[in-house]
């Protein structure tokens, strides 16, 4: 075996010790500061250079309890006599001592983060705003062998108040917030707003108007989501439009819901929608219900409905999941016509095939500006289309970037490729 | 104070769990896991308003005798029997063992576990077995192909369909195998990728309006 | 009841009896006959979601209504005792805490922790006419939260990483002309095939992307980037649709193996 070898295989032997030894002994004392040299006669691992160069300052970017440490490698870890096993990372609150060891970084490592826990009484807890300092040691295959390096601090560990490493989210965020609130001024001024035909939606009229001849009700579905999601909102503002339009025409509506809150929100907007429409006496309050919050038992129910009830209109609009295609199956089979809306990428196919029109993904969206008509909203569905012009424009920037630089373009062209990636 | 208080409270919290990302800070995470800790606790109380509203309605259709009334019987004496279990152990007390025998199935009360297993998970893994039957109508009705857009959906599904089949020999296997492989790769990454940032557009453009008032129908006006 | 559900009702009782009877008979164990009505009573309820397939029926109707009573209280039970009992209440009382065999911890205890219970009340306050409205609180609360904290999570998720993923290299390391058109199958690895995908993914995304702009008509370049944006859509609906096809026949594998095994014992286990 080569030397370099031997070395190595004692070296990770007698670090993997040294590990186990620390992680089982915390009531160990504090190792000693005075370790430079110890006795020579009895070491067969010649001592090695100190690191240099250590730094230690407040983590950037957290919420205190945490400092990093970086240092220059000692000449013997890569090079040299290659005979440093790792480094010790030493902590204390006195330039002087007494020194407690806080864990040890491989050979080949120049970073560490020191983290303590967040409530006091915890193991190994540090408060912030107070001085500390460190220091490091080269640990060898002689235990009794480790150089220390110089000890740095005074430092203090803080919390920030913002974190720099999501600036770019924070940009994205206010540009978007900017345009969305530009044209929500804009429109809000009257001016007129272009919105290309959507035929799901238009569809809705129609089947209301169908349902008032039939004489039959409409079923909404809010769809499976909580009353806070995103899409469950986006589906309130169309269940108040359809809502509207039923009241109007005197047609009836059912709602079951599958979680309480959104029964709760959804009284309340068809209870506003009838008001609104000048029918607030027509409102009947057990036309919105819960079920149950059981999915596939939430499912049976409504196929009893559609079944027994015969509606004229089935839509569903908001979250769906594997049940999409049994409700839109047993909607056909109940000769529904029906209208669907998710946002959910695995079942629109499902929609897709078994429901009359389908609002595919955004189109859900945009579907409560559509049916209001109110430039307000119709204002923010101009800010989302800039938004994507935006992210058009970003996508092909960056893909040109990426290709350039990587045919040996200038270096900027890889910091704006950079930019992009999602850092925690 | 009914209307315009709570669009502010919306506002305030849905500012600070915005900015909160931004904020490391140790009160700002405090805040924020509080937050996360409590929500699921109000969930709780909503559910005790579902329980209200389903038993109300099987209420009301025993009493005017609306059609199938027969059937909300059974409703609440599932509801009933289910809560009676729920709340109680084997000696009738109130309280729920958490032993770890029974901790997967989360009651003491076998009466409970009981109807669970041999009401509940029977009838939900059917329901969900039915997708077999309705995947078989729905692609039939996909063989219909409607307009163009509809036979496009026809054609990728039947590659992905078939991919498997052994009946069209080896050379024809291969390509269909091949083609169904690059189909999920290829357009479909481009096309998810497409929905997702439109969905996200749209997610949070309405989380917008809802967080500025902008979008006010989910509280209502009465 | 109409005659003929009586007497189909019937029917299925005294088949569903006998079965039961038959089963119990066979059966070993401590208590046979119990075991055998529940194995029965499984596959009755089995058999009456099935029958929804046919048409709708007094089976199927029974079937339902159970199951939605039964499964309403069953979550409502499990967010009792897994989700309030152990995060609320050693937060907040002591007695309470022993009383249910709680360990309580002094250090736990939150006088916060009565906001949920305040905001829960409200929310029940929604059954009052009076006081209905209070319960807008409640909703505020979790619509802002929950609406705060999507607006980050999605701006992240969905642009951050989408975008930066659409940043594909058209070129590996160039070796040579032979080894730039190696391998030119759909499913091969070789640069130009890889080369040729990833100009599909990049233009697939400005194109579907272009298809959802509402604000602008979709005539003329625009328009056609629009069309092949919802041709590449639909054949991705496709693709989705036929590979699912498969896993959704087998969940009817494991309801045919208890009917047929567990209950019936036709086939061995």
């Amino acid at each position: 075996m080569q030397q370099k070898h031997f070395w190595r295989f004692v070296i990770g032997l007698a670090l993997m010790t040294m590990a186990t030894a620390l992680g089982q002994s915390e009531a160990d004392p504090p190792v000693s500061d005075t370790l430079a040299v110890a006795d020579t006669a009895a070491i067969s691992v010649p001592a090695p250079l100190p690191v240099t160069n250590l730094i230690a300052r407040d983590k950037p970017n957290d919420r205190g309890y945490g400092i990093s440490l970086s240092w220059d490698l000692s000449p013997d870890d890569t090079g040299g006599t290659q005979s440093v096993l790792g480094y010790r990372i030493m902590r204390s609150t006195t330039p002087d001592g007494p020194w407690d060891s806080i864990n040890v970084a491989g050979s080949g490592d120049a970073l560490y983060d020191h983290i303590g826990p967040r409530h006091e009484g915890d193991s190994g807890y540090f408060p912030d705003h107070t001085d500390m300092y460190y220091r490091v040691d080269v640990l060898t295959a002689d235990p009794g062998v480790a150089v220390s390096s110089g000890v740095v601090g005074p430092v203090q560990s803080r919390g920030q108040w913002f974190n720099t490493a999501r600036t770019v989210v924070f940009l994205f965020m206010i540009a978007f917030c900017g345009l969305v609130i530009w044209f929500v001024t804009h429109a809000r001024r009257g001016k007129d707003l272009y919105v290309r035909p959507l035929a799901g939606i238009e569809a809705v009229d129609e089947a209301v108007g169908r349902a008032t001849e039939m004489g039959k009700p409409i079923l909404y579905l809010c769809g499976l989501g909580d009353a806070a999601e995103v899409p469950t909102i986006a589906s309130f503002t169309i269940l108040g439009r359809v809502a509207k339009r039923v009241a109007e025409y005197q047609t009836q509506i059912i709602v079951p819901c599958r979680d309480p809150i959104v029964m709760t929100v959804a009284q309340e907007v068809v209870k506003t929608a009838y008001s609104d429409a000048g029918r607030p006496d027509s409102y009947n309050p057990d036309s919105v219900f819960f079920l149950t919050i059981e999915q596939f038992a939430y499912v049976a129910g409504v196929n009893g409905i559609m079944l027994r009830d015969k509606p004229a209109t089935n839509v569903y609009m908001g979250k769906f999941y594997a049940e999409s295609l049994i409700f839109a199956e047993t909607g056909t089979m109940a000769g529904s016509i029906q209208i669907a809306g998710t946002d959910e990428i695995p079942q629109i196919p499902f929609f897709f095939v078994a429901c009359d029109y389908t609002l595919i993904g955004e189109e859900l969206y945009a579907a409560s500006a559509y049916l209001s008509r109110e430039p307000v909203l119709l204002g923010s569905l101009k800010a989302q289309d800039y938004a994507k012009a935006a992210i058009i424009v970003f996508a092909i920037l960056g893909f040109l970037a990426t290709n350039v630089s990587a045919l040996g373009g200038p270096e900027w062209l890889a910091g704006f490729v950079d930019l992009f990636q999602v850092r925690e | 104070m009914k209307r315009q208080l709570p669009f502010f409270l919306v506002f305030v919290f849905g500012a600070f769990m915005a900015i909160q990302y931004f904020v490391p800070h140790k009160t700002s995470e405090a805040i924020y896991e509080f937050f996360i800790d409590i929500l699921p606790i109000i969930g709780v109380f909503a559910l005790a308003l579902g329980i209200w509203s389903l038993t109300k309605v099987s209420v009301d259709k025993i009493r005017y005798r609306r059609e199938n009334w027969q059937y909300a019987i059974f409703t609440l004496l599932g509801l009933f029997l289910m809560i009676l279990f729920g709340f109680t152990d084997e000696n009738w007390g109130f309280h729920w063992r958490m032993s770890p025998e029974v901790a997967g199935e989360g009651t003491d009360n076998p009466n409970f576990r009981l109807l669970f297993n041999y009401v509940m998970i029977p009838i939900q893994a059917t329901m969900f077995a039915l997708l077999a039957f309705f995947i078989a109508s729905a692609s039939y009705r996909a063989f219909r192909a409607r307009n163009l857009l509809a036979t496009l959906l026809l054609i990728a599904a039947l590659i992905l369909m078939l991919r498997f089949t052994p009946f069209f020999g080896d050379w024809i296997g291969l390509r269909l195998s091949e083609t169904a492989t690059w189909l999920m790769n290829v357009p479909n990454t481009a096309a998810q990728r497409a929905i997702v940032m439109g969905v996200g557009l749209g997610l949070v453009a309405t989380a917008l309006k809802v967080v500025l008032g902008i979008e006010r129908d989910y509280m209502g006006r009465g | 009841m109409r005659r003929s559900t009586l007497i189909g009702g019937s029917l299925v009782v005294v088949f569903f009896l006998a079965a039961w009877l038959i089963k119990g008979a066979g059966a070993s164990g401590e208590s046979p006959y119990y075991s055998a009505f529940l194995i029965t009573l499984a596959a009755f309820l089995t058999l009456a979601v099935f029958s929804f397939l046919y048409a709708d029926n007094p089976v199927y109707k029974f079937a339902e209504h159970l199951f939605v009573g039964v499964s309403a209280a069953y979550w409502m039970v499990l967010g009792f005792w897994q989700t309030l009992v152990p995060n609320l209440i050693p937060r907040i009382s002591r007695a309470l805490s022993e009383q249910l065999e709680l360990e309580y911890i002094d250090e736990l205890w939150n006088v916060l922790y009565v906001i949920p219970v305040v905001l829960g009340i409200l929310l029940l306050l929604r059954l009052s006419r009076k006081l209905g409205w209070l319960s807008r609180y409640a909703v505020a609360f979790i619509v802002g939260t929950t609406a705060g904290l999507n607006f980050i999570a999605y701006t992240r998720s969905n642009f951050m990483a989408q975008i930066s993923s659409t940043f594909l290299p058209l070129v590996g390391d160039w070796t040579s002309w032979a080894a730039f058109v190696d391998n030119l199958s759909l499913s091969a690895t070789g640069p130009l095939a890889l080369l040729m995908a990833n100009i599909v993914v990049v233009l697939g995304v400005v194109c579907g992307l272009i298809y959802f702009f509402f604000s602008r008509e979709h005539s003329g370049t625009f328009g056609m980037a629009s069309r092949l944006g919802i041709w590449i859509l639909m054949i991705t609906f496709g693709a989705s649709f036929g590979y699912t096809v498969m896993g959704r026949i087998s969940l009817l594998v494991g309801r045919m193996t208890f009917l047929l095994r567990d209950w019936l014992g036709i086939i061995a286990s």
